[in-house]
C-alpha cells in the first residue's frame, strides 16, 4: 500500500507538472501582446513597457513559469488583467456556488442511480429488464443543455407549466438565505444529476448483474438469505470498489454539465467565471483557474484510486504478496 | 474424429478457411444479424438517416442556410419554415440539417483519434518491458480524471473556438478511457497459448499485436468507440454552448441547441426538436455498439459462424478436396452444437 501510494503520489505530481507546462505553453503561443492590449490603442510605448514589467512579461519564459508556480503554491493566484481583483478571492466567492452545485448534483445522481440500478438488476421479467436498460441509455443520452431547458419549461417560476422553482440567478446575499439559495440550485442540480444518475444506474446494473451470476451471491443464498438480501448485502458490497471508481470518473465528466447549467441558470459560479475569462483572454486568471481545476480533478482521481484500494478486500491479501506492484 | 480437431483454429479465423468469406460478405451477415433485433434495427435506421441527411444537406436544404430576413425573425413554425426562424431570420430546420454533417465529421474524427490513441496505449500496456507498461498504466490512471472540458478550454485559448478543439479534447479523453477498458482483454489474449507460441516462433510484437490482440478486443472496441461517438455529440453540444466548441456561423447541433435557448420565451415547443434529434442519435450510437458487438463476434453470433462455414464448404466442394470436405462435415456438426450452446449466452454481458 505504501509503495502504491508513493508511486501514485509521484505520478500525481508529475501529471500536475505536465499539465501546468501545457497550460503555460498554450497561453504563450497566443498571438498578440497582452500589455499592448491592456494599455489601450494609442498608449505611449513607455507605458506599455511599464505595464509589461509590472506583469512580469519581460522576463524569460522559464522564469515566468517558475514565478507563476511558486506564487501558485503559496496561494497567490495573481490578479485579473481586466478588473485587477485578486483571483484567489474571486475563486473563493464563486466556489460557494459551484461546490454545493456539484455535491447536490452528485447526490441526485447517486440517489437515482444506485437504487434504480439495483432494481433493474434484480428485476425478473424480461420486459422490465429491457425497459430499465432503455431508460438508463436514454437518460444518459440527453444533452445537459436540453435537460436544463426542459426543466425550465416544466418547473420554472413564471414561465413553466408548474411554476415551482426559480430558474435564473442566485440570491444576492448568498448562503445567508439558505432556503432561497437551495431552491435556486435545485433545478441546475437536477438537470445534471439526472443525466449522471442514468450513467451510474447503467454501471450499477451491469456490476450487480455480474455479481448475481457469481458464486458469492449463491453462497449467501445457500446460507439462507433471499436473492435480494444476498444481492444487496454481498453483491453491492463487492461491487462497491468499482462503483467508487465509476462515480469518481463521472464526477469529472459532470463538470461540463455543471458549467452548462451555471450558464443556463445564470449562476455566478466557477464555471461561468472561467468561461468569461477565456472569452476575455484574461491570461493570468485563465492560467491559474485552469491549473486549479486540473489540480482538483487530478487529486480527485488520486483519492478515488486510493479509496478503491482501501475498500477492496482483495487488495489486502495481495498487498503482502505483491512485490512487483 | 472430433477429438483430433479439438484444438484446430477457431471457426471464422483466416487460418481455418483462408479467404473464403470476404470482408463484404461478412459485413452483410453482420448487418443482417443486427437487423434481426429491434435495438439494432433502430440504430441502423437512425444512423443511415443521419448519414443521408448529412449528404443531402451539402447540396439541398429546405431554405438555403445563409438566407436571412430581417423582417421575419423569431417566427413560429409555418409552412415556409417548418421549425420557425432564428434571430437572423434563418430557417431553423435547415440549420439543424446542415449541422448533422458537422457533427458526423466531429464524431468520426474523434472516434478515429481515440481509437488510434487507445490502441497505442494498449500496445504499451501489454509490452513486456514492465517499466514501460506499468508507467503507462499508472499514467493513464492519473490523467483519466481530467475532464474533457478542461482540455478543451486549454486548447481553446490559443486556437479559439474550432472543430479541432472538440475533436482533440474528445479524442484524447476517450482514448485514455478506451485503453483502460480494453487492457484486461488484451492482457488475457497476450497470455494465451497461441500468442505464446507465436512469440516463441519469433513473430515480432507489433505483428502479434495486429494479428492476435486487436481481433480479440474488437467486440469491446466496437462498444467503446460507438459510445465515444455518442459522447462526442453530447460534448460538442456542451462545448459549443460554452463558446469553446464549433465557432459561430458553422452549423452544428450544439449551435441549434444554443439557438433554442433563446427561443424558450418565444415559442417554447421549438426547443424540443434539436434536443430530440441529439438524444435520438446518441441513443442510436449507444445501441449500435452493443448490437455490433453481438453480431461481429464469431463466438457470440452463430449466424456468422454458419455463414463462414458455408462459404468455406462451397468453395472447397468446387475444388473437390475430398479430405478437407470430410473434415468440414465434421466441423458442421460443431457449428450446430455451438449454435445451440450460443443461444443462451447471447445476452450475458452488457459491457
Amino acid at each position: 500500500m505504501a509503495r502504491f501510494l508513493m508511486r501514485r503520489l509521484v505520478l500525481f505530481l508529475l501529471a500536475l507538472m505536465g499539465i501546468s507546462l501545457l497550460i503555460f505553453l498554450a497561453l504563450r503561443i497566443l498571438p498578440g501582446d497582452v500589455a499592448a492590449v491592456m494599455a489601450g490603442l494609442d498608449a505611449p510605448p513607455e507605458r506599455v513597457d511599464r505595464l509589461r514589467r509590472q506583469m512580469g512579461l519581460d522576463r524569460s519564459y522559464p522564469r515566468q513559469y517558475l514565478d507563476w508556480i511558486s506564487d501558485f503554491l503559496k496561494g497567490d493566484l495573481g490578479r485579473s488583467i481586466l478588473t485587477n481583483r485578486s483571483i484567489a478571492s474571486q475563486v473563493g466567492i464563486r466556489a460557494q456556488i459551484t461546490f454545493p452545485l456539484i455535491l447536490l448534483g452528485l447526490g441526485v445522481a447517486l440517489l437515482l442511480g444506485i437504487p434504480l440500478g439495483c432494481a433493474a438488476a434484480l428485476a425478473r421479467s424480461p420486459r422490465m429488464q429491457s425497459f430499465s436498460h432503455m431508460a438508463a441509455i436514454v437518460g444518459g443520452s440527453v444533452p445537459a443543455l436540453w435537460s436544463g431547458l426542459l426543466l425550465i419549461m416544466l418547473f420554472a417560476k413564471g414561465s413553466g407549466l408548474i411554476g415551482l422553482l426559480p430558474s435564473q440567478g442566485f440570491p444576492a446575499l448568498g448562503w445567508a438565505q439558505p432556503g432561497q439559495a437551495l431552491s435556486s440550485l435545485t433545478l441546475p442540480a437536477l438537470s445534471t444529476g439526472i443525466i449522471v444518475g442514468a450513467g451510474i444506474m447503467r454501471y450499477t446494473r451491469s456490476l450487480l448483474t455480474d455479481m448475481l451470476s457469481s458464486g458469492y451471491v449463491d453462497m449467501g443464498m445457500a446460507c439462507g438469505m433471499t436473492r435480494t438480501q444476498a444481492a444487496l448485502r454481498i453483491g453491492l458490497r463487492l461491487a462497491s470498489p468499482q462503483l467508487v471508481s465509476v462515480v469518481g470518473l463521472t464526477m469529472a465528466e459532470m463538470i461540463t454539465g455543471v458549467m452548462v447549467s451555471e450558464n443556463l441558470f445564470a449562476l455566478p459560479g466557477l464555471g461561468s467565471m472561467l468561461i468569461t475569462d477565456v472569452g476575455n483572454r484574461d491570461l493570468p486568471a485563465v492560467q491559474s483557474e485552469l491549473l486549479l481545476l486540473a489540480a482538483f480533478f487530478l487529486f480527485l482521481g488520486l483519492l478515488v484510486d486510493v479509496t478503491h484500494r482501501l475498500i477492496d478486500p482483495r487488495f489486502r491479501g495481495a498487498a503482502r504478496q505483491e512485490v512487483a506492484d | 474424429m472430433s477429438c483430433e480437431h479439438a484444438d484446430r483454429p477457431r471457426l471464422g479465423s483466416k487460418a481455418a478457411f483462408p479467404g473464403r468469406l470476404g470482408f463484404f460478405g461478412r459485413m452483410r451477415v453482420v448487418l443482417a444479424s443486427m437487423w434481426r433485433k429491434a435495438s439494432g434495427r433502430y440504430s441502423l435506421i437512425v444512423l443511415a438517416v443521419w448519414i443521408l441527411v448529412s449528404l443531402v444537406s451539402r447540396f439541398w436544404t429546405p431554405v438555403p442556410i445563409w438566407t436571412t430576413d430581417g423582417y421575419r425573425i423569431w417566427r413560429a413554425p409555418s409552412r415556409d419554415h417548418l421549425l420557425g426562424t432564428d434571430g437572423t431570420g434563418a430557417d431553423i430546420l435547415s440549420w439543424l440539417m446542415a449541422g448533422s454533417a458537422t457533427n458526423l465529421a466531429i464524431s468520426f474524427l474523434a472516434v478515429i483519434l481515440s481509437g488510434v490513441l487507445g490502441l497505442l496505449l494498449v500496445m504499451a500496456m501489454v509490452s513486456h518491458r514492465s517499466g514501460v507498461s506499468q508507467t503507462v498504466v499508472v499514467l493513464v490512471d492519473a490523467l483519466i480524471s481530467l475532464p474533457t472540458v478542461l482540455l478543451a478550454l486549454i486548447l481553446a485559448v490559443p486556437l479559439g473556438p474550432s472543430i479541432a478543439v472538440v475533436v482533440v479534447a474528445c479524442g484524447f479523453g476517450y482514448g485514455l478511457n478506451l485503453a483502460r477498458i480494453v487492457r484486461p482483454q488484451a492482457l488475457l489474449a497476450a497470455e494465451s497459448d497461441y500468442v505464446q507460441s507465436a512469440r516463441h516462433s519469433g513473430v515480432g510484437s507489433f505483428r502479434i499485436f495486429c494479428t492476435h490482440l486487436v481481433p480479440n478486443v474488437i467486440p469491446v472496441l466496437c462498444v467503446q468507440l460507438s459510445m465515444s461517438a455518442g459522447t462526442s455529440v453530447l460534448a460538442e453540444a456542451g462545448l459549443t454552448y460554452l463558446g469553446v466548441g464549433v465557432p459561430a456561423g458553422l452549423p452544428s447541433w450544439g449551435h441549434s441547441l444554443t439557438t433554442s435557448v433563446k427561443f424558450i420565451n418565444v415559442f417554447p415547443l421549438t426547443v424540443l426538436w434539436p434536443g430530440l434529434v441529439v438524444t435520438m442519435v446518441v441513443v442510436a450510437l449507444n445501441l449500435f455498439g452493443d448490437a455490433l458487438r453481438d453480431a461481429i463476434d464469431p463466438v457470440a453470433n452463430p449466424r456468422l459462424r454458419a455463414a463462414v462455414a458455408a462459404a468455406g464448404r462451397s468453395a472447397l466442394r468446387s475444388e473437390e478436396y475430398q479430405e478437407a470436405s470430410a473434415q468440414l462435415d465434421d466441423s458442421d456438426h460443431h457449428v450446430d452444437n455451438a449454435i445451440h450452446a450460443g443461444e443462451g449466452g447471447n445476452d450475458v454481458a452488457e459491457y
